[in-house]
């Protein structure tokens, strides 16, 4: 199989899992208790945080271990709902389902929710997330990497907009950075937000573990034993949380090397795109090597086809594909494209190509060709 | 201990002519789909009891709350004509109608054997006062009362309490034999089911079109299959591939008139399957003006292209009531499972409300695709749903 789906899941680091099992069967106390076995959990647990903090540009102490991505948006999230007086949050339209949905949630609780819309080239504008400012403006949550289209946002440029424009009470900015660890890289403090979302098994670590980013703490809404600083109660995942560091640090080391192969790579998909007559890319005009977009992670349409049948087409070629995101598939709606304005036609017919670290020239080739014949095939 | 059961029956009772032919219909079905256990179906005076041993109750209540024909049924115990047997018995079964906290309660008797030396009045008054006796937080209420015992004295002596009612209707197979326009909607399998409670024995025929509908769309409407074979007893599943003629039509036709003639295209092969099956109707779910092709003009239309008798119990059905029936027979929400029949590439923006018939006749002969359903019917595959007691259920696969 020609695995081209990277962004729904990655093949986890075998060697890691493997000793996550020795991890977890030999170093089980619960990092909690006060006798030898916790001791030695807790050690493991916070040389694990150290590890993960340094792959995320993170103090240990700001690195809270979750059971993955859209826990630890939804503990920043929902922070919102605690204490008193009128609050709003502002989002962008791309947002992933974590946040989006859980946004929607907060709406139907009385919290204000303001969405801002995407550029066409699908980037978020600063200075309007700056405009989408209240005065009771709690959180501002922008993710890093767009999963359905690849648009890197400005999160940086996005923390200085939201800090000049704000009032006394600075609203805490979030950023779900699930598509850009082991990616295109996330460094938290140089980037300067308050807190960012980390999943492990985007990146070859285990399913069920992520992790917070939190520069302070915030008020969660769900309590418990007080673990992880009280941020997110629940016994520790000890071996999960040691898998999780060792495939960040693993994929974090490498990220520069990788990019100059994934750059190769997009190009070589883009030159094969434009040779089938019909199909662009989305946003239309995007180029290989535009440093607004993560080469890892392409959009595509080929209009007559729908998207679904396309990636059904593809599956049977050997090549796996995914329409938008892995999450919303079955929705007929394309939020995130929708948003940037794009072509009803051209939504509903497109894919995500998303590529890792062991994505080759053949499989990209094996898409490319697939890909033709069934558009040709079956376009209607 | 075996588990008995006292069937009622309904119409049947009505149709003199027929009696005979309808009474065995029901007795076999009822076999039919009981043929995994030992089961004893006995009709006397009226009545069906069936006897399947204790283990096998659930599969036989499940068979009568689903064989069309069945009015109601009990579970019934079975004493000699002996009236301390019959307190005995009705003592145990008041003690059940406590249990599920009933307060008011009659004994209705009825003593079809006059040699049995009480009339109904003294079993029933006699009866209830033992019940009073030994449970004295029950009251008796003739009228309206919350629990009813019943005594019957025939051959033998049956107690039973309030009964289940059945899916009503006639047997299956008296009514003739059909073919059901079977999709992954709403609609078609709630059709199928009225059809089949008119006593319609039934095949289904589906057009998918791969790969612009998927393998999870055809799946959902085997499972729909298999949740109408639960009340048929087994359902003959034909397949045609429509994908070439939906081609052929979305190349050829304008594109107001797609859904249209895809709808006649249907109606000429499920006319050329029922030919060759031997099926006289024709059952669609179509209800008039819920969708554009589903106006009086477009039935016409459509119509004309079969001399079957063309079934649409949903015609004047509100969508509300059809939504109720397909959450009581199980259909619901398999139906509403996200997989399209058709792709919408497929669908136009604004298709045709009343076709103009001899216009619409002769343009779409003039594109010529008969041979393309031909080949479709020709190449039709089919599946032998068979009659089982675990239904389906919507998302177990997901």
């Amino acid at each position: 199989m020609h695995y081209l789906d990277w962004a729904a899941t990655a093949p986890p680091y075998r060697d890691i899992l493997e000793a996550a099992v020795g991890v977890a069967t030999e170093r089980y106390g619960n990092p909690s208790s006060r006798h030898g076995a916790g001791r030695d959990a807790r050690a493991l647990l916070e040389s694990a945080r150290e590890r993960l903090g340094a792959a995320i540009g993170a103090a240990p102490s700001s690195v809270v271990f979750t059971s993955g991505g859209s826990e630890a948006d939804a503990i920043a999230l929902l922070s919102t709902l605690v204490g008193k007086g009128e609050r709003s949050v502002v989002i962008s339209e791309l947002e992933h389902p974590a946040v989006y949905e859980q946004a929607r949630a907060l709406e139907s609780l009385g919290v204000r929710v303001v969405r801002v819309r995407p550029e066409r080239d699908g980037v978020v504008s600063p200075g309007r997330v700056a405009e989408a400012l209240r005065p009771d403006t709690a959180v501002v949550a922008v993710m890093a990497v767009s999963n359905e289209t690849g648009a890197i946002q400005p999160i940086g440029r996005i923390v200085e907009a939201v800090r000049s424009a704000a009032g006394p009470r600075r609203p805490f900015v979030h950023c779900d950075a699930v598509q850009a660890l082991g990616t295109i890289g996330f460094d938290a403090r140089a980037l300067g937000v308050d807190g960012a979302a980390f999943s492990a098994h985007k990146l070859g670590g285990p399913r069920g573990v992520g992790a917070l980013y939190l520069s302070r703490p915030i008020s969660p809404l769900v309590l418990g034993g007080g673990q992880e600083g009280g941020m997110r109660p629940g016994t520790h995942n000890t071996a999960g949380a040691w898998a999780f560091a060792e495939a960040a640090a693993r994929a974090a080391a490498s990220v520069e090397a990788r990019m100059e192969r994934a750059r190769a790579l997009e190009r070589r998909l883009f030159d094969g795109l434009r040779a089938i007559p019909g199909a662009t890319p989305l946003p239309e005009g995007r180029l290989p090597g535009d440093e607004r977009y993560s080469p890892y992670i392409a959009c595509l349409s080929f209009p007559g086809l729908a998207g679904e049948t396309m990636t059904r087409l593809l599956d049977e070629a050997g090549v796996a594909i995914s329409t938008g995101s892995a999450c919303s598939s079955s929705k007929k709606e394309r939020r995130s494209l929708d948003a940037m304005g794009v072509d009803r036609e051209l939504s509903f017919s497109s894919i995500r190509v998303s590529s890792g670290r062991d994505t080759s020239e053949a499989d990209i080739d094996a898409f490319l060709e697939a890909a033709s014949s069934a558009y040709i095939r079956f376009r209607v | 201990m075996d588990a008995l059961y006292l069937i009622k029956i309904g119409e049947i009772r009505l149709k003199e002519g027929n009696r005979t032919e309808f009474e065995q219909r029901l007795k076999h079905d009822l076999k039919r789909r009981l043929s995994s256990i030992h089961s004893e179906v006995r009709h006397r005076d009226g009545r069906y009891y069936l006897t399947v041993a204790e283990e096998h109750a659930g599969l036989a209540e499940f068979v009568l709350a689903r064989t069309p024909g069945v009015n109601g049924w009990a579970r019934a115990v079975m004493t000699s004509k002996d009236i301390d047997a019959v307190r005995a018995a009705v003592l145990e079964a008041a003690a059940a109608v406590v249990a599920r906290g009933a307060a008011t309660f009659k004994v209705e008797a009825r003593r079809s054997d006059k040699s049995f030396p009480l009339s109904s009045y003294e079993i029933a008054s006699g009866l209830g006062a033992d019940i009073l006796e030994r449970f004295p937080s029950l009251r008796v209420d003739v009228r309206a009362p919350e629990a009813t015992l019943y005594v019957e004295i025939r051959e033998k002596a049956y107690v039973y309490t309030d009964g289940y009612p059945g899916v009503r209707g006639l047997p299956i197979g008296s009514g003739g034999r059909g073919l059901l326009l079977l999709s992954g909607g709403i609609d078609s399998p709630v059709a199928g089911y009225r059809m089949l409670c008119r006593g319609l024995s039934l095949e289904s025929l589906y057009f998918h079109a791969y790969p612009y509908t998927s393998r999870e769309a055809w799946e959902k409407v085997r499972d729909l299959a298999a949740t109408l074979a639960s009340f048929s007893g087994g359902m003959t599943l034909h397949t045609a591939s429509f994908t070439d003629v939906q081609l052929r039509i979305k190349k050829d036709a304008p594109a107001e008139k797609t859904t249209l003639y895809l709808r006649a295209c249907m109606m000429i092969a499920a006319d050329m399957v029922a030919k060759a099956r031997g099926l006289n109707a024709i059952v669609s779910g179509e209800s008039l003006g819920q969708v554009a092709s589903q106006t009086a003009e477009n039935m016409r239309f459509t119509g004309s292209f079969t001399d079957h008798a063309i079934l649409r119990p949903l015609v004047g059905t509100d969508k509300e009531d059809t939504i109720r029936t397909a959450r009581a027979i199980g259909s619901y929400e398999l139906s509403i499972l996200p997989y399209e029949d058709c792709c919408v590439l497929f669908s136009p923006k604004h298709p045709i409300l009343k076709a103009d018939f001899a216009a619409e006749r002769e343009a779409f002969e003039a594109l010529g695709l008969r041979e393309a359903v031909a080949e479709s019917v020709a190449t039709m595959e089919t599946l032998e749903v068979p009659f089982s007691p675990e239904l389906p259920r919507a998302g177990a696969a997901r």
